[in-house]
């Protein structure tokens, strides 16, 4: 009896993680191993239909195809453009913030991430009544008797919005290096006669690094990926990879090509984030 | 000082940067013209009536709220279960678990879109339809509540428990009476994060959904692809007030910064 009620002591946790486990690995990790499994695959002429052999095809065809290194540079060129202005924009604005306290930096934290918990579409949809031909720009800039400016369905209006989307998450990210001891730092270093430059470009640059790194690849991972804003903002005249990759699988029915076009988008993007890993792990050795 | 009133301005322009958009769709909605000019046309409710009326708007609405309450019924459950279990039973296996209940915030959502049609396809069900798009908000929606019980077991006084069984209270009375309660407050906010990431979500719903099973989001898109006027933004504006309560409530209960750490 006693025995029995041990082993169940032992084993009755697991019917706790049981469940969640299995559902991760079913609806999650199966499905991606078997996108992965028929990227491999040969497709079948008509819809949606795949099958052995096994074959690399599917990745000489995308890999073969310059249309799709262009739409890889855009969205790589978008995702970077984004990363950088996020964090011109996200520096200032969390410097600002980690020197607040009490109920004015809890104010000002609601303002800096309830934005993330509006649907994308319709922060998409504010910036295109804005940025539209005939929106809220323009109409000021007609007030002001100045020329009507073209600013979305081009590449510029998804930057604004990309930026716009994913600053709180640069935000964040720079919030936990900012603030610490680093104003004590600061102090120190401007006690010892640095100015307010050189304070800067010694103290508070180097020691935040960290945070510039992990706020900027992780704005960059989630810009590349965005589907939502290049399509709204963009129209149809900006394609980016996620809209191609949705393309082939919703219109073309063509999996094994979408599913090879996933990898190479997916692989393409680590291989970046490595290289831009070592760099920075560089800079930030030469430092410390 | 001149530096800091510097910097203060500099922040002020990047924050009125974050919500001018939300403030615009609210403004557009009570517009009373086609578009919102400089200066607006006049208060109107016309497009809240407009929104009403229109039934494409208005199914798809009541269809996200049944597809968010279901996924996050689910979500929470699974979430709080795998939060007990890393917080108080894994002992090597703590950090890869972690690692894979905040995943799915991690890959990019129209990754697993696409994966999660081809795998229903090749289960050969209904690959598009409500059943489709339940199991995909589940998995999206299990890292918030993970990472908000999560929080709160992490400051969990267990001799409380002990106590409880030490007065005769069963496991599961325990649970009821004393765990719960006490987590609680974390669950709640999980599962209100849950609920309003659901009613956002796009790139799932965007390969799952099926006839007659359009979640709002959706048919926003498709409608401001052709059109955009104020309609959306009456739509959005009741997002916009949803979202706000979630805030309210999130942030009192264990702060919004923590369920957008599973992010970094």
């Amino acid at each position: 009896m006693r025995e029995a009620r041990a082993r169940w002591a032992r084993w009755a946790p697991f019917a706790l993680l049981l469940p969640p486990l299995l559902v991760l690995a079913l609806f999650f990790a199966a499905p991606y191993a078997n996108m992965i499994y028929i990227s491999f695959l040969t497709p079948a002429t008509g819809g949606g239909a795949y099958g052995p052999p096994l074959t690399l095809g599917n990745y000489r065809d995308t890999l073969g195809d310059p249309f799709n290194w262009r739409i890889l540079a855009r969205t790589i060129g978008y995702a970077a453009l984004t990363a950088f202005a996020a964090l011109v924009l996200g520096y200032p604005l969390a410097y600002h913030l980690v020197r607040q306290t009490g109920a004015r930096r809890a104010v000002l934290m609601v303002f800096v991430l309830a934005p993330l918990l509006v649907d994308v579409v319709i922060r998409s949809y504010g910036w295109m009544v804005l940025l539209a031909d005939t929106g809220l720009v323009n109409s000021l800039l007609a007030q002001l008797g100045l020329p009507r400016q073209h600013l979305m369905y081009n590449g510029f209006g998804v930057v604004v919005g990309l930026v716009h989307v994913y600053l709180p998450f640069m935000v964040l990210s720079l919030l936990g290096s900012l603030g610490g001891r680093l104003p004590e730092l600061e102090l120190a270093a401007r006690g010892l006669g640095a100015d307010g430059l050189r304070t800067f470009l010694r103290v508070t640059w180097p020691l935040s690094l960290p945070g510039v790194f992990s706020g900027t690849v992780l704005v960059f991972v989630l810009a590349a990926s965005s589907y939502v804003i290049p399509s709204l903002l963009g129209g149809n005249q900006v394609l980016t990879m996620p809209m191609l990759v949705a393309q082939r699988v919703l219109e073309l029915f063509d999996w094994p090509s979408g599913a090879s076009l996933a990898a190479f988008m997916s692989a393409f993007t680590l291989l970046l984030l490595w290289g831009y890993v070592k760099l920075m792990g560089r800079a930030m050795r030469g430092i410390g | 000082m001149r530096g800091a009133r510097a910097l203060a301005f500099l922040a002020g322009v990047v924050y009125a940067f974050l919500l001018l958009p939300i403030v615009v769709v609210v403004l557009a909605a009570l517009n009373a013209g086609d578009y919102l000019t400089f200066p607006p046309q006049g208060f109107s409710l016309r497009w809240f009536v407009h929104f009403a009326q229109d039934e494409a708007f208005t199914h798809a609405f009541v269809f996200s709220l049944e597809l968010a309450a279901l996924a996050t019924a689910f979500a929470t459950v699974l979430g709080t279960l795998a939060a007990l279990y890393v917080a108080r039973h894994a002992r090597r296996a703590a950090d890869a678990l972690r690692v894979l209940f905040v995943a799915p915030l991690q890959f990019p959502a129209i990754l697993t879109g696409v994966a999660l049609l081809i795998f229903f396809y090749a289960l050969h069900t209904k690959a598009q339809g409500t059943l489709s798009l339940v199991v995909g908000h589940t998995i999206i929606c299990i890292p918030y509540v993970f990472l908000a019980v999560s929080v709160v077991l992490a400051g969990f006084d267990r001799s409380l428990e002990e106590a409880a069984r030490g007065l005769g209270a069963s496991p599961f009375a325990t649970f009821r009476r004393v765990t719960l309660p006490i987590i609680g407050a974390g669950v709640a906010s999980g599962a209100a994060f849950a609920f309003i990431n659901s009613f956002g979500e796009f790139p799932v719903s965007l390969m799952l959904a099926g006839v007659g099973a359009t979640p709002l989001p959706i048919e926003l898109f498709d409608y401001l692809r052709f059109d955009f006027d104020p309609t959306a933004a009456a739509v959005g504006t009741v997002n916009i007030a949803m979202a706000t309560v979630v805030v309210l409530v999130t942030e009192r209960i264990v702060g919004l910064e923590v369920l957008y750490r599973g992010r970094r």
